[in-house]
């Protein structure tokens, strides 16, 4: 078994859903010891999935087990003061506390920064808030319901179609590396100084960040950047969409002559290369529209099979359009462990779960388990690493605080 | 106040904006990065310019960085490397191996001299297989990654969102502090790799990670139309009357009924609605209709008002100039104003990710070409004023 980045790192994570459990992920994938605590009525909702009818599952709850995966569980009821009392230990012994709980429930449950840096000020207190820790807003908030402030859905689209979300969990997806790449800064400035910190990485922050480019260029005065555009104006038609007969392909190139007569050539449209509208690169920008439009034409009628072969033999970027039939064959994505196979106890059988999007080349990361039955570790943890006495354990019960 | 990364020094070899980037991220957090510009630097800095000719796309990528002009193409030049290299800690870089491999310095070159080198990088589709020399181009993995085809309405083209090249940002930035905290207990650098092709993957890691699952089923491979949505109170988007869309997030219906009920002027315990399966399934579309109604008949600021009135999870569909004035976003630091030396009072991206004893803060916006090359060869490399200004009048260097 190859070596592990964070040997020796202990996380508790108190995160239900999806840019918190990522998060944690991320540090388990990574060999970090990542305890998820959960309420013992139901655990993190996210178990529930199934029911919600919003997200397709199939006979195993993928949406829960591999973000949560490599990952222990154990149970407590954080509502009494007797569950309050075990994470307080456990608190002693971590490095890491991870929560995308709002914070007046943190508060709650005594749970504040304040109160757990008095137990072990070396931790690192690290939330995932909606919208920031300060300036008071505080509402629910979903991946969605965020995205939608940013800005970033409204110029998708064609001009007058509805605005687009970026895929089911892409900004939560987002906040949850975001959140992973703060708590290895705060771990790396403690190996330096002993001292912990608290940080926050919000739904609303990251995904501003993940408007970097067209947000960046609306703050510098470019209106248009916020307004939808459509694929039948944009300024280098050399660098579009186009339609074949079955799929899209995506033809990525620079408006110059070379590579306009190269396209022209391998699409065997001879009348486009000759034609003087489209003689040179203002003109095919001032004729976008047109140019275009002819390019359609003549994509339309073959097949994104053979275009692309035409395409790759002339030495045009481009990629076919894929979709995820295709994608979940991909080689590339399956040699890269971008893709990989784990054991699944829900089914007793090995599927296929997203793998490993950063490869570190002596601690690569690894998936031994998917997530956690809710609570399993419970026990073990309270007498091995908490070193609480049986008798003890079995008066948590007997209060309810753990089950 | 202090900053986390004050004793990492980085070499920036980036030419796309998302793994640029990535350098700045480290640099807002304190690491001394080095920009590696080139000579002959036609053109001048790249980037994208305002009407004014403001660089509102390098002073973001390039913040906080130092820039060291130098021709590679000399001898003196790659000396000049070969010494930067033995001081650095980590290497950053989205060139192509063949580039890296001319001016020795890819990883296996680096390694030999540096084993204590965190060196990341980005690539389009990753280090391995038949596609990992093609180009990092975002829109290419953005392509392959199976999402294009079906976020949009129905009969509408592809869209490509950009999200993927972001999400590389932070994964490169990610994989190095790990590298870096390894490095830190046992002394050992390494190579972190990323790609455009993993990043656009982990974007969109729900329905593919269900596509994964499932093996198949046309609602993950084609769009679905608005109307058609699997959850009428979840992910989906209604009209209001001015035309601003509202977008509501409920998964657990059950809670939030009566609230949605009463705001959108629906009885709550109609028959057709009062459970949530009749919700999600039984009358899902005649549901989806009911609220299309019922939102149609008042504005935005309307159903914001009520959102915020309840604590519901919904909000309205903006546009950026809502961040751009959002006294939140201000609050925390996501958009910053500054004071331009040359533009004056701008507005630009500030900091996503807060931290109480090592924030992030903005010490200089981009370098000009070469602005640092002599400091750096002074301090950190040990040349005299006298040699420094030999390299520069030889062409080694500029500044």
């Amino acid at each position: 078994m190859s070596k592990k980045a964070l040997e020796g790192i202990r996380v508790l994570d108190l995160t239900v859903w999806f840019q918190g459990p990522v998060s944690a992920q991320y540090l388990a994938d990574f060999g970090a010891d990542v305890i998820k605590v959960e309420r013992p009525q139901g655990g993190d909702q996210a178990r529930g999935v199934r029911s919600i009818k919003s997200l397709e599952i199939g006979d195993w709850n993928q949406y829960f087990l591999v973000i949560n995966r490599n990952k222990k569980s154990i149970a407590i009821d954080l509502k009494k003061p007797e569950g309050q009392e075990i994470m307080y230990r456990l608190v002693e012994k971590s490095d890491v506390f991870l929560s995308n709980m709002a914070p007046a429930l943190l508060e709650a449950w005594g749970l504040s920064y304040d109160k757990l840096k008095e137990i072990n000020p070396k931790l690192i207190y690290a939330t995932n808030t909606g919208y920031g820790r300060f300036g008071g807003v505080s509402k629910p908030s979903f991946d969605m319901t965020v995205q939608a402030l940013t800005g970033i859905m409204a110029r998708l689209g064609e001009p007058g179609q509805p605005p687009i979300y970026l895929g089911m969990g892409s900004g939560d997806a987002f906040g949850g590396i975001m959140s992973a790449f703060g708590i290895m800064l705060a771990l790396y400035q403690r190996n330096r100084s002993g001292e912990g910190q608290c940080l926050d990485a919000s739904l609303y922050g990251a995904q501003l960040y993940l408007a970097a480019p067209l947000l960046q260029s609306f703050l510098a005065g470019n209106k248009g950047t916020a307004l939808q555009q459509s694929r039948k104006q944009v300024e280098n038609p050399l660098w579009n969409l186009y339609p074949g007969s079955d799929k899209w392909v995506y033809i990525c190139e620079p408006n110059s002559d070379e590579r306009f007569a190269l396209l022209c050539k391998a699409l065997a449209a001879d009348e486009l290369a000759g034609d003087k509208r489209f003689g040179s690169a203002e003109l095919r920008t001032e004729h976008n529209e047109a140019l275009i439009a002819a390019l359609d034409a003549v994509t339309s009628r073959s097949s994104h099979g053979d275009l692309m072969a035409s395409l790759d033999a002339a030495g045009i970027v481009a990629s076919p359009v894929n979709n995820l039939a295709d994608v979940i064959k991909d080689e590339q994505a399956w040699q890269n462990n971008y893709f990989m196979k784990a054991y699944c106890e829900e089914v007793k059988r090995e599927v296929d779960v997203r793998g490993l999007p950063v490869a570190l080349s002596k601690t690569p990361g690894q998936i031994n388990t998917l997530g956690p039955q809710l609570g399993q570790d419970t026990e073990i943890l309270m007498m091995d690493l908490l070193q609480y006495e049986w008798d003890e354990i079995e008066a948590f019960k007997a209060k309810g605080a753990i089950p | 106040m202090s900053t986390a990364l004050d004793d990492i020094v980085v070499l920036d070899l980036t030419r796309t904006f998302s793994a640029a980037l990535s350098a700045a991220f480290l640099a807002d957090f304190g690491a001394g990065v080095i920009r590696l510009d080139l000579l002959p630097a036609e053109g001048g800095r790249g980037g994208a310019r305002s009407a004014e000719g403001w660089n509102y796309e390098a002073d973001l990528v390039h913040r906080n960085k130092q820039s060291l002009a130098l021709n590679p193409g000399t001898e003196q030049g790659r000396k000049l490397l070969v010494e930067l290299l033995a001081k650095v800690d980590v290497v950053l870089t989205d060139w192509q191996i063949d580039e890296l491999q001319d001016l020795g310095l890819d990883y296996a070159a680096v390694e030999k001299q540096r084993p204590d080198v965190v060196y990341g990088r980005v690539s389009g589709f990753g280090p391995v297989g038949p596609d990992s020399d093609k180009p990092p181009i975002d829109e290419l993995a953005a392509a392959r990654t199976g999402m294009m085809p079906i976020v949009q309405q129905p009969g509408e083209p592809p869209v490509y969102t950009g999200a993927g090249a972001m999400h590389s940002t932070v994964l490169l930035a990610f994989g190095i502090m790990t590298a870096l905290v390894h490095r830190q207990l046992t002394g050992e650098g390494q190579c972190v790799d990323t790609s455009l092709f993993a990043a656009n993957m982990y974007g969109a890691s729900l329905d593919l990670q269900a596509f994964l699952a499932i093996g198949h089923g046309d609602r993950l491979l084609n769009p679905i139309s608005r109307k058609d949505v699997s959850n009428p109170m979840s992910g989906s988007l209604y009209p209001s009357s001015d035309g601003r869309w509202v977008t509501l997030t409920m998964p657990d219906t059950d809670r939030w009924w009566p609230d949605l009920a009463e705001a959108v002027g629906i009885d709550a315990d109609d028959e057709r609605f009062n459970t949530h399966d009749k919700r999600c399934e039984d009358n899902r579309l005649a549901l989806i209709e009911a609220l299309e109604a019922g939102f149609v008949r008042q504005p935005g600021a309307h159903w914001r008002g009520i959102f915020q009135a309840k604590q519901m999870s919904a909000d309205v569909i903006e546009q950026f100039d809502y961040p751009a004035k959002d006294p939140q976003v201000l609050a925390n630091r996501y958009i910053m104003e500054l004071d331009h030396p040359s533009f004056g009072a701008v507005k630009s991206l500030g900091f996503p990710l807060f931290m109480s004893e090592t924030p992030a803060r903005l010490e200089r916006l981009a370098p000009c070409i070469g602005q640092h090359s002599g400091v750096i060869l002074q301090e950190l490399l040990g040349y005299s004023q006298d040699a420094i200004y030999q390299l520069t009048s030889d062409g080694v260097i500029a500044q």
